[in-house]
């Protein structure tokens, strides 16, 4: 018996040796074959840290770099000068001459290439510009609506006729555009659409019939992307319905827009429904291919969203500044505001989520910017939660500093507060996009693991062993080195505790994973309180990743304050490593115990009842 | 344990006061119990409570309940007439008793204030115990087992007593006798059962046919979204040859998934009409019909579409299945049944009166048109059908000719 151990310790031993060159050597040559294809993300449901994808930091070149400030000053003038962003949430509309200002500034057209009249902005670039353009969250809507997703359709899927017809007035902000894809009975549910785009007998357009509502931009739009069901004959000669996209001119006529929506915040943008009776199309007016509209849907969505980390954290740092001057100068009992601990925490909360932010929306768009065609789709969508969260909360901190002023709407706050509510619901409620986050790892996860699993649930003794020494030497408290550190190590010395804490929740994470896939199987699609919690888990892990990275950078190459940045980048990383230690508990453990037995219970009484059914307080029964 | 003591030592006192040998006493249990109570009260040792209700012995004060008018005034008159006439209040165990059973032809049953009235016939402050011999034995046994049966018979009625029913008790018994113990043992559970039916049934019953209709068909299909519908109200009509033709209600209900279910139903196999089908509110039955189908085994799971979710994937390309130890769902022996398309109450099971709502569901379900509707009603349901008159559903009418009828009868309506 000992002696079966002893061998078996020593094959374990040497099968680590082996693995140790053998592995660092051939990964990168397996995943070379395919190198932009792999996101960072998704390797780390598998336990592992692609660090070549993430170190260091990516960077602009000087010239790219002075061209963004020339760009970036006279926009930030123009917001400071000439936008009156009260006056607008006021009336409920963006006064002409503003957005004629956006238009002469080139803002309609940043991403769309120079050669179509645009300015060619790279994801980065855009990301900047963004910061500044989110000073008026109309404005901010209006134009992401615009180019984020409206015109986007066109940009990556169109041909290079649509582009060079349609994106030159796009740019130049003669025309505008907007998305049409929500309808009354469809939000996220491709299927339920119906609006209908029918071929002619002459087989040179589509009549578009149907409706759509809250469109972004619905009334100022000249250019709609609209989503309808064509039919479309299958391989085996069957027809059925499919979602095409198609480019539709308000000047094709037979198309109406209703009055726009009275809303809670972002009230200056354009919000509508439209009506589309016998629109006639062209068919040179599809984009892809008639019936591949899903597929164009989903990129232009999932493409859209990784500017909002940046965006928010151009506000949070405007709303530090202002808030900062208040409590700077308002005294109460001969100290002022500043002097107060629980102040303190705010601002320190405020510059940790911006710093955050920053961080996790440069370092996507810079991947996104790689040659190749980068798959940043789950880190956009982490970039968006992230950051629509906590866009949320420091808004509302800033407003408790500043107590019931902050209620008042003589002042900015409130107004920022409305504006940012919508940051969680648009481009893919939180929700949803946690489920993507999470499910796509898994997906990922699960084609590689598949085997493995396979192989432990039919008793294979030596997997079964492995994974018992791993569980024993885990156990004995094993030291997670995934190469951030040490010799090989891209991480500076000062952030050395926060890389090791990155590295065992990396670490326990793939094993979490693992054990998840194990237990659930396909199933995990119905676990959505499991994969909320791994996507918390991996959007913290990515957001430390990001700020490790940032942050070393910073130390490296000597920018101003990096002790400030080390500072916070060792506070968050702390934080995030109990947060996490916590979700990766709660997640080992089988539902009654980590209380989804009881939220679903309570929730399913609840919806049964629609209502709250304990009796008052006050109450008797005799 | 204490009053174990107490008994042990009241059996040594009574052995040695009557020359018994105390071990005797014990060994004899019970009656050796009862012995003592004899000795130590003066009164006659209780009877069995129906000694005094039973047929054969005259028993007294029934006649003064033998009245024209009977209800809850006449029957506190009663009790007043008798409380003012004597001082002493001779006799009132007897008219307690006697009130007891005359409460339900009064129709006060189930009227705590009239309970509380008849405790209050009981002279106060003469049955508490004045020291502890008094209050280690049954003191006046005849008037506590009095006491506890009225608080039985408002257990039997759920009544729960009140602060003045305690108040009476203490008065009259004194703390810790027993009719105190049953108010305590009462408002310990009284109170937890109270609430304890998730379905409570109000106490008064609808007496409209077409709203106890709605009610019980609520009650049966517990789904919030599903809509009542009334077929046809009841009303009499005047026929040319002067007989009056009674025509009887029709109240259905459906919810919007049983509509789509219908939808979905392949028109070539039939659906039924079933019933009666009996529902029980407290101490009246009511009968439903319900429309089904016999399972499809045609129909197969709904795919699921990989170009439905916008946002985020439906389902994973995986070959793994859920493990054991996380799989919940009960084995059980599935009983693949038949979908239940609607639900209707109707003044009788005629097979036109419910061809009369099958009609009235096509409007909302066209596909009832094509489908074949066979009725297979079980004879009718006078057997079940309790001596109720004044509920709402007057099969009276039709009993003859029901009971004519074979048990299942069928008919195709095209």
């Amino acid at each position: 018996m000992f002696g079966l151990q002893r061998v078996c310790g020593r094959a374990a031993q040497l099968a680590r040796v082996w693995a140790g060159p053998a592995g660092s050597v051939l990964t990168p040559k397996y995943f070379s074959s395919h190198p932009r294809r792999l996101a960072y993300a998704k390797e780390l449901f598998l336990g592992t840290i692609r660090k070549e994808e993430v170190f260091p930091y990516p960077e602009i070149t000087k010239e790219e770099l002075d061209e963004i400030n020339q760009l970036v000053a006279p926009v930030e003038k123009f917001f400071n000068e000439e936008v009156d962003s009260k006056l607008i949430d006021q009336n409920a509309k963006i006064p002409p001459e503003t957005l004629d200002g956006l238009k002469n500034l080139g803002l309609f057209g940043m991403q769309i290439p120079e050669e179509y009249g645009g300015l060619g902005l790279s994801n980065t670039m855009y990301a900047r510009l963004g910061e500044i353009t989110s000073l008026d969250g109309a404005i901010a809507v209006t134009l992401a609506a615009h180019q984020a997703i409206g015109l986007k359709g066109i940009l990556i899927a169109g041909n290079d006729e649509q582009k060079a017809k349609y994106l030159p007035k796009l740019a130049s902000g003669e025309h505008i555009a907007a998305f049409c894809l929500t309808e009354p009975g469809s939000g996220s549910d491709a299927a339920s659409i119906q609006t209908r785009a029918t071929l002619t007998p002459d087989g040179k357009h589509f009549l578009l019939n149907g409706s759509k509502i809250w469109i972004s931009n619905g009334g100022l739009a000249d250019i709609f992307t609209v989503f309808a069901r064509t039919e479309v004959v299958d391989k085996d000669g069957a027809t059925k319905d499919k979602i095409s996209a198609f480019i539709v001119e308000r000047a094709f006529g037979g198309v109406t827009h209703g009055k726009p929506e009275d809303k809670l915040g972002i009230r200056g943008s354009n919000t509508c429904e439209l009506h589309f009776e016998n629109t006639k199309v062209p068919v040179e007016n599809v984009i892809g291919e008639v019936g591949g509209g899903f597929k164009v849907a989903m990129n232009i969505l999932n493409s859209g969203r990784f500017s909002m980390g940046s965006a928010s954290a151009g506000m949070i740092k405007k709303l530090i500044e202002m808030t900062g001057d208040y409590a700077c100068t308002r005294k109460q009992f001969n100290k002022r505001l500043s002097d107060f601990q629980l102040i303190q925490e705010k601002f320190a909360l405020m510059a940790e989520k911006a710093f955050v932010m920053e961080s996790m929306a440069y370092l996507t768009a810079g991947m996104m910017d790689r040659p190749g065609l980068p798959d940043c789709s789950v880190e956009a969508a982490m970039v968006k939660v992230f950051s629509s969260e906590g866009a949320w909360l420091c808004v509302s901190e800033a407003l408790q500093i500043l107590g019931g002023l902050g209620y008042m709407k003589d002042y900015p706050y409130e107004r920022f507060l409305r504006d940012s509510r919508i940051l969680l619901i648009f481009e893919g409620t939180n929700e949803i996009l946690r489920m993507y986050i999470a499910l796509t790892g898994m997906q990922h996860a699960g084609r590689i693991l598949t085997g493995k699993i396979k192989e432990m649930k039919k008793g294979n003794v030596g997997v079964a062993l492995e994974m018992f020494t791993k569980k024993l030497r885990d156990s004995l408290g094993r030291k997670v080195n995934l190469g951030l550190t040490g010799n090989e190590g891209v991480v500076h010395p000062s952030l050395e505790e926060s890389a090791k804490k990155l590295e065992e929740n990396v670490y326990y994470f793939g094993n979490t994973v693992e054990s998840l896939l194990y237990r659930f199987g396909k199933t995990i699609v119905e676990e959505q309180l499991a994969l909320k919690r791994v996507a918390d888990v991996l959007i913290n892990l990515y957001a430390m990743t990001a700020v490790i990275s940032r942050a070393s950078r910073s130390i490296s190459i000597g920018l101003r304050n990096h002790d400030h940045e080390v500072l916070l980048a060792n506070m968050f990383c702390s934080e995030a490593y109990f947060k996490n230690n916590y979700t990766l508990a709660q997640l080992g453990k089988h539902s009654p115990e980590n209380q989804d037995d009881s939220i679903r219970k309570i929730a399913a009484h609840v919806l049964e009842k629609r209502g709250y059914t304990c009796s008052h307080p006050l109450d008797r029964t005799f | 344990m204490r009053t174990l003591r107490f008994l042990i030592s009241a059996r040594h006192l009574c052995a040695r006061g009557r020359g018994i040998p105390a071990g005797q006493a014990l060994g004899t249990g019970n009656n050796a119990q009862k012995q003592v109570t004899c000795c130590l009260h003066t009164s006659p040792p209780p009877g069995p409570p129906q000694a005094t209700s039973s047929a054969g012995s005259v028993t007294p004060y029934e006649d003064v309940f033998q009245r024209e008018q009977r209800n809850k005034a006449s029957f506190v008159e009663v009790l007043d007439l008798y409380c003012n006439r004597d001082v002493r209040r001779r006799g009132h165990v007897e008219i307690i008793e006697a009130a007891l059973r005359w409460m339900t032809e009064f129709g006060v049953e189930k009227d705590l204030e009239v309970y509380n009235k008849l405790l209050d016939v009981f002279p106060k402050e003469v049955f508490v115990p004045q020291n502890y011999i008094q209050r280690m034995f049954n003191h006046y046994p005849r008037q506590q087992e009095c006491a506890i049966r009225v608080l039985e018979q408002m257990e039997n009625y759920g009544i729960t007593p009140n602060k003045q029913t305690c108040f009476l008790l203490l008065q009259i018994f004194g703390a810790r006798s027993h009719p105190i113990r049953k108010y305590q043992r009462m408002m310990y559970w009284f109170p937890r059962f109270k609430h304890t039916n998730p379905f409570p049934v109000p106490a008064e019953l609808p007496a409209d046919p077409v709203e106890l209709s709605r009610m019980c068909l609520h009650r049966i299909a517990n789904d919030l979204d599903s809509r009542v519908a009334v077929y046809q109200m009841p009303y009499t009509e005047k026929c040319d040859d002067g007989k009056e033709r009674e025509h009887l209600h029709v109240v259905g209900i459906q919810s919007p998934s049983q509509v789509s279910l219908l939808a979905a139903h392949n028109p070539s196999t039939p659906v039924y009409v079933e019933g009666p089908f009996p529902l029980w509110l407290r101490k009246t039955c009511v009968y439903y019909y319900i429309l089904r189908a016999d399972p499809d085994p045609m129909r197969k799971e709904e795919e699921i579409d990989n170009e439905r979710s916008l946002y985020y994937p439906l389902s994973l390309d995986l070959e793994l299945d859920r493990d054991l130890g996380d799989d919940d769902s009960f084995d059980v022996d599935d009983v693949e049944e038949g979908p239940v398309f609607a639900m209707c109450m109707a003044g009788s099971g005629d097979e036109l009166l419910l061809g009369k709502w099958i009609r009235g569901l096509q409007e909302t379900n066209p596909i009832l048109g094509q489908t074949p509707v066979v009725f297979r009603l079980n004879s009718g349901p006078q057997e079940l059908s309790v001596p109720q008159e004044k509920e709402a559903e007057p099969k009276g009418e039709l009993e003859d000719d029901e009971g004519e009828r074979e048990p299942e009868r069928r008919r195709m309506e095209q």
